[in-house]
C-alpha cells in the first residue's frame, strides 16, 4: 500500500517536472505565430527559423555557444590547479582560495551581476563578448572545483606511493596516475559549467548591457512582445543539450558518485 | 569522504623536484590573483557605489554619502514623509523566497528518500532528468509556466473545457477562489498571483532540493530503519523516529541554500506577481538598467539584499554548528 503510493508519488514529481517542459516543446510545432497549446497545425518550420534562416536566434545561439565553451574552459583551467593544490598540500591559503572561488556561485547571482556590470564598465569592457566568457568562467568555477576535488579524493593513494618508490617523479605520477583517473571527473564539471552557462540569464543581462543577445537574453527580450513559437525550439534545443551532456556523464562517468551517494552501494 | 580521511597517508607526496612545487606555488598565486581581482572587486564596487551620488539627468558620482541607505529604509523625503516601500520590496523577497524553498524542499525530502531505495541505475537515470531540469534557463521555466498558467491557453482554458469551472461555481468554492484572486467572474485565473510566482519558484530550486538532499539520504543506514522495522514501528513512525532526525542538519542546510538563492529571483517575479508586490532584484534592475538610472542607489539595494543573503546563510551555517556540536 504505501510501496503504491510511493510511487504514484515519484510518478507525480516526474509529471509536474516535466509538464512546463513539455509545453513548452510542444508549442514550437504550431504553425501560426501564437503560442497555443495543444498545438495548432503542427509543423518544424520553426526549428529551421531558429537554426537557419532567422538571423536574430542563429546569432544568439552562437554567441551562447562561445560564451558558454570560452567559460566552462576557463572554469576548468582555473580550477584544476586550485583543486590539486588543495587536495595535495590542504594548505590553509589554498582552502581560503577555493572558499573565494565558490562564493559568486553561492550569494544571489544578481548582486554579483550588478557587481560585474560596474566592474566591466570601468574597464571599459563592458558589453563583450570577452567579458560575457570571463564572467562566467568566474561564476562558475565552483562546480569543476567540486567535480575535480571528488576525483582527486577518489584516487587510491597507496597507488602514488608505489609509483613513487618504484621511482617515478613527481611529473609522472601526475601523468600516469593522476591524470587518468581524474580525467571523467574533470569532463564533467566541463559539462556542468557548461550547461549552467548556456543557461544563466542574469548575469549575463547585465554584462552583456544590450551589446549582443545570448538565448536567453533573446527570450527574455521577446517576452515583452509576447511568445512565438520560434522561442521554444531554443527551449527544445537546450533541454536536448542538457539531456545529451549528463547522459553522457552518467554512462561514463559515475553521476551518483559525483551526486554524493554512498561509494559502498552498488 | 571515507577512503582518505587516513591521516598517515594525508600528507603530500614526496617533493623529488622542488622547483615543481615552486611552480605549483606560482601558479597558486596567479591564480589567487585571479581571484580577488573577479571575486572580491565586483562586490567591493557595489559596496563603493552604493555611498555614491546621482547627477540629475546625467550619471552618477563618487560620493561618501548615505542618503541611498536612508532611502532604502525611511524614503528619500525623510523626515517630512515616511515611505516603506523599499523594505517593503525586501520583505517580499524575503516572503516568497521564505514559503518557495520551504515547499520545495518539503516535497524534495520523500522524493529523494525514495529516489535512494532504487537501484543504482534507476538513480542515475533520475539524476540526468534532474539535472537537465535543474540547469534549464530560469527564462524557459518561467515561459512553460506562463503558458500553463495563462488564461487562454494552459490550465484555465482546461478548467472551463472540462466544466471544473462550472463544478466549482455549483460547490461555492469559486467564490473562495476569488477571494483569493484567483479567479475573474467568469473563469479561474492563475496571473498575477502570489499563488503562480511562489509556484515557479518552487519548481525552480525543486531539482536543486534533490541534488543537496541526495548524498545525506543515500548515505542513510539502512540497517537502522530495517532494525526498527522488525521490531515493529509502523513506516510513519520510523520516518518520524529514525529517518527525519538523520537528516536534519541537510534539511535545514538545504533550505537555507536555497532561500538565499531564490533572494533574487528576477524573471518569475516580474512575469508572475503584481507590481505592486515586486521585490528587491526587480527594483534593483530598475535602478541600474531601468528607467530611473540610478546606480547608486540600486548597489545600495544590492548591498542589502547581499547583507541579508549573508546573514541568513550565517545563520544556517551557526545553526548547522550549534546542533552538531550537540550530537
Amino acid at each position: 500500500m504505501l510501496r503504491i503510493a510511493g510511487h504514484l508519488f515519484m510518478a507525480l514529481s516526474a509529471v509536474v517536472l516535466a509538464l512546463p517542459i513539455v509545453v513548452v516543446a510542444a508549442s514550437a510545432l504550431n504553425s501560426g505565430r501564437t503560442m497555443l497549446f495543444p498545438p495548432e497545425d503542427p509543423t518544424l518550420d520553426r526549428f529551421w527559423e531558429f537554426f537557419v534562416t532567422e538571423t536574430v536566434w542563429t546569432t544568439a545561439l552562437l554567441n551562447s555557444m562561445i560564451i558558454a565553451v570560452g567559460a566552462a574552459v576557463l572554469a576548468v583551467v582555473l580550477a584544476w590547479p586550485l583543486a590539486y593544490v588543495l587536495w595535495s598540500s590542504g594548505s590553509k591559503a589554498s582552502k581560503t582560495l577555493a572558499a573565494l572561488g565558490s562564493m559568486p556561485f553561492a550569494l544571489p547571482p544578481i548582486v554579483f551581476g550588478v557587481g560585474l556590470g560596474f566592474f566591466w564598465a570601468f574597464l571599459g569592457a563592458l558589453g563583450t563578448i570577452a567579458a560575457g566568457i570571463i564572467s562566467h568562467g568566474i561564476l562558475f568555477l565552483a562546480l569543476p572545483l567540486v567535480t575535480i576535488s571528488i576525483g582527486l579524493q577518489s584516487i587510491d593513494r597507496a597507488n602514488i606511493e608505489a609509483a613513487a618508490t618504484m621511482g617515478a617523479t613527481e611529473a609522472m605520477i601526475f601523468r600516469t596516475v593522476i591524470l587518468p583517473q581524474t580525467l571523467p571527473y574533470t569532463i564533467s564539471g566541463f559539462f556542468f559549467a557548461l550547461v549552467l552557462s548556456f543557461n544563466e540569464f542574469i548575469v549575463m543581462f547585465f554584462v552583456s548591457a544590450s551589446a549582443y543577445a545570448t538565448v536567453t537574453l533573446q527570450i527574455f527580450n521577446s517576452l515583452r512582445n509576447g511568445y512565438t513559437p520560434t522561442m521554444a525550439v531554443g527551449a527544445i534545443t537546450f533541454i536536448t543539450v542538457s539531456v545529451l551532456v549528463f547522459s553522457a556523464v552518467a554512462r561514463w562517468g559515475d553521476l551518483p558518485r559525483l551526486m554524493g551517494a554512498d561509494q559502498s552501494k552498488t | 569522504m571515507t577512503t582518505i580521511d587516513d591521516t598517515a597517508f594525508a600528507a603530500p607526496p614526496a617533493r623529488s623536484r622542488p622547483n615543481w612545487a615552486s611552480g605549483t606555488n606560482l601558479i597558486l598565486m596567479a591564480i589567487g590573483a585571479v581571484l580577488i581581482v573577479f571575486c572580491i572587486v565586483p562586490f567591493g564596487l557595489v559596496i563603493a557605489i552604493s555611498f555614491g551620488q546621482k547627477i540629475e539627468g546625467a550619471a552618477w558620482e563618487w560620493a561618501f554619502t548615505f542618503e541611498n541607505y536612508q532611502r532604502f529604509f525611511v524614503g528619500a523625503e525623510w523626515p517630512d514623509t515616511v515611505t516603506f516601500l523599499y523594505l517593503q520590496r525586501l520583505g517580499y523577497a524575503l516572503w516568497y523566497a521564505v514559503i518557495a524553498s520551504v515547499l520545495a524542499v518539503a516535497t524534495a525530502l520523500p522524493f529523494t528518500y525514495l529516489m535512494t531505495r532504487l537501484s543504482r541505475a534507476a538513480q542515475a537515470r533520475w539524476l540526468v532528468f534532474l539535472l537537465a531540469s535543474l540547469s534549464l534557463s530560469e527564462v524557459f521555466i518561467v515561459m512553460g509556466w506562463d503558458i500553463l498558467l495563462s488564461n487562454r491557453s494552459g490550465l484555465p482554458a482546461l478548467f472551463k473545457a472540462t466544466g471544473l469551472t462550472d463544478w466549482l461555481k455549483d460547490v461555492g468554492w469559486f467564490d473562495v477562489l476569488r477571494e483569493w484572486g484567483l479567479a475573474n467572474p467568469r473563469n479561474v485565473k492563475f496571473k498575477p498571483s502570489q499563488f503562480a510566482t511562489i509556484l515557479t519558484m518552487s519548481y525552480l530550486v525543486w531539482p536543486y532540493a534533490v541534488i543537496l538532499l541526495y548524498p545525506a539520504l543515500s548515505r542513510l543506514d539502512t540497517s537502522l530503519i530495517e532494525a526498527a522495522r522488525t521490531m515493529g514501528a509502523r513506516p510513519f513512525t520510523v520516518a518520524r523516529t529514525v529517518i527525519l532526525p538523520s537528516v536534519r542538519l541537510p534539511v535545514i542546510g538545504s533550505t537555507f541554500l536555497l532561500f538565499v538563492f531564490l533572494l533574487g529571483t528576477y524573471v518569475a517575479i516580474t512575469v508572475f506577481a503584481n507590481p505592486a508586490q515586486h521585490t528587491t532584484a526587480v527594483s534593483i534592475y530598475e535602478s541600474v538598467r531601468g528607467a530611473s538610472l540610478n546606480a547608486p542607489f540600486g548597489a545600495t539595494q544590492a548591498v542589502i539584499l547581499l547583507i541579508t543573503a549573508a546573514v541568513f546563510l550565517g545563520l544556517g551555517q551557526a545553526l548547522n554548528r550549534a546542533s552538531g556540536g550537540a550530537r
